[in-house]
């Protein structure tokens, strides 16, 4: 019992040679270094818990101004108002360009609001 | 910000959103997607646009919008953790080289022509012209700046060096240019482009071309020192994927090789100083200076006027996305001609062209509202100026300092410091054979040391 089990230990790791051997030396096959860079890796963020309603509640609609978008960020307030009375719209420009950050605005929307709507190009 | 939102998004951008949020942490963010585009679009447009459907989900706009705030979190939604992603192993499984070159184009790892591929063997020679080591540090990348870095050390920007087709004595300027961590496809729905000046001791060392043709393919270390530039920005920066990293809606050809050339300094007027020197580098030192931009015309033009003059009128006229700065590429012999007529350095006559070059009104009144308005109500200097009709040249300058500094505030932000006085920038190349030149509305970035990188 014991021989045999020496047996096929040892064909099998005479195929596993032979086949590295072949792996490594057909002569058409290369290995290539790989170009690509690290990636860092992603913490997940636990999104904001929601409430069971907004009526009663003020939502914050941010504008980051893109270009010539201002028609659609006013009709969408104009259009929530109407559909959703119960719930306080506030229209607000975000600071600066669309690609300027507003820590500010950000913490009167955690102060003052339920939840935000922010609009982005294009 | 810790509170419920709700991002509303063009349906063009799916991918880029999906991807981006994926990234940041948040896959299952609550989206609502509107057609494309909204820029401008009249109102009544738009509220049938909001009436309407999100055109990915199919479901009601505002619904969407108010279940988006509301609609309870599923467990998914609340953990926190690590989110997966593939493992990077330094060495790809072995294939035939035709494999190999194919699996390189689909994982887009090349520009779309074939590379040399990057064997241990040909990596390692490339790495013994640098004393560096193989895994030190050289810097981090990104697409943009809402992108995630990604990170590489000597030995995987020796691998692209390989794959450009660089001889092992380009690699310390490779080196150099990753090092900036700038990448040369600039994420934006405009196209941007990016060219890389090289100056020093190292232009006649490595080979490269200042003369007849310096800008086009006709050098190998012009060339593949340039081609490298994007092959990191894609495989070492993240950049480059249609929809997810790069969204120039129509690209840039100059991206292939981002316009990368030496100056001709021995072709400089006297008293006109090398690119390197202007910005505070030795003439001994060899450095490499990126500049960024969307576009370069080659103006053939001969002309009763003085050369100079040419050049001033084309800068006041001169119109494209980038309206705010300027790089003149000079021949020689267009450089000795400006220097004898009274310029006798750059520097002079970039203060010169910035202060004898108005806007057009069109392109003046288009990009000032506020200056608009106060001419409609007849406010001096602006209702005067307005009187003159778009085609007139109202006298305020594009070219200063303060005007560059007020466009894209997250790219200008990345820039060194030394500045000029003007957003005009002067370089030298080419060989001579005629007073051609070339001017488009590129912007110093950055310079970095090659020798540094020895």
């Amino acid at each position: 019992m014991k021989s045999t089990a020496v047996k096929i230990l040892g064909l099998a790791l005479m195929a596993a040679a032979a086949a590295s051997i072949g792996w490594t030396a057909d002569p058409a096959r290369i290995v290539v270094m790989n170009p690509q860079g690290i990636k860092p890796e992603i913490r997940k963020i636990p999104m904001a818990a929601r409430p069971a309603s907004l009526d009663g509640k003020t939502v914050y609609i941010v504008d980051t101004k893109y270009p010539n978008t201002k028609p659609f960020v006013e009709e969408l307030h104009a259009a929530l108002k109407a559909k959703y009375p119960a719930t306080t719209w506030v229209l607000k420009d975000k600071f600066g360009g669309y690609m300027d950050d507003d820590p500010n605005l950000w913490k009167e929307v955690k102060a003052k609001a339920a939840g935000a709507i922010v609009l982005v190009g294009h | 910000m810790g509170v419920p939102a709700v991002p509303i998004i063009t349906a063009r951008f799916k991918e880029l959103v999906t991807t981006i949020s994926y990234k940041k942490g948040i896959p299952n963010m609550r989206i609502t997607y509107t057609p494309h585009p909204i820029t401008d679009r009249p109102a009544e447009l738009c509220r049938q646009y909001i009436a309407g459907n999100d055109p990915n989900s199919g479901q009601p706009m505002l619904g969407q919008i108010y279940a988006g705030l509301s609609r309870p979190l599923s467990a998914e939604d609340s953990k926190a953790g690590f989110l997966p992603r593939e493992e990077r192993t330094r060495l790809l499984p072995p294939d035939t080289p035709e494999h190999l070159m194919e699996y390189f184009h689909e994982q887009g790892f090349t520009d779309g022509s074939p590379v040399i591929l990057p064997t241990e063997e040909k990596v390692a020679e490339m790495l013994r012209a640098t004393s560096r080591q193989p895994d030190e540090w050289v810097g981090q990348m990104r697409p943009s700046p809402p992108h995630e870095a990604w990170y590489y050390t000597v030995e995987m920007v020796a691998v692209n060096a390989v794959m450009a087709g660089a001889r092992p004595e380009y690699f310390p300027t490779i080196l150099a240019l990753a090092g900036k961590g700038v990448t040369s496809m600039f994420s934006s729905t405009s196209s941007f482009a990016r060219m890389v000046v090289v100056n020093g001791p190292l232009v006649d060392e490595i080979g490269m071309n200042t003369g007849i043709g310096a800008m086009g393919p006709v050098n190998r270390a012009n060339s593949a020192i340039g081609r490298c530039w994007t092959l990191i920005s894609k495989n070492l920066g993240g950049s480059g994927k249609p929809g997810e990293t790069y969204l120039g809606s129509q690209g840039n050809p100059l991206n292939y090789n981002n316009l990368c050339f030496p100056e001709n300094e021995a072709g400089l007027p006297a008293g006109w100083k090398p690119l390197h020197v202007q910005k505070g580098f030795k003439k001994s030192d060899s450095v490499v200076s990126v500049f960024s931009g969307w576009s370069m015309s080659d103006i053939a033009w001969y002309s009763p006027l003085p050369i100079y003059e040419v050049i001033r009128g084309w800068l006041e006229h001169f119109f494209s996305f980038g309206t705010t700065q300027a790089t003149l590429v000079l021949d020689p012999i267009v450089a000795a001609d400006v220097a004898a007529s009274g310029h006798p350095t750059k520097e002079s006559f970039a203060k010169y062209l910035a202060e004898n070059t108005g806007t057009p009104g069109w392109l003046y009144w288009s990009q000032n509202e506020k200056a608009l308005e106060q001419a409609k109500k007849g406010v001096e200097p602006y209702a005067g100026w307005l009187r003159q009709g778009p085609g007139a040249v109202v006298p305020v300058s594009r070219y200063t300092r303060g005007a560059a500094a007020g466009r894209n505030p997250a790219f200008m932000a990345s820039r060194d410091s030394n500045e000029t006085s003007t957003s005009i920038e002067i370089v030298v190349t080419g060989g001579g054979t005629n007073t051609f030149w070339s001017g488009g509305d590129f912007g110093y970035v950055g310079s970095a040391s090659v020798d540094d990188w020895r």
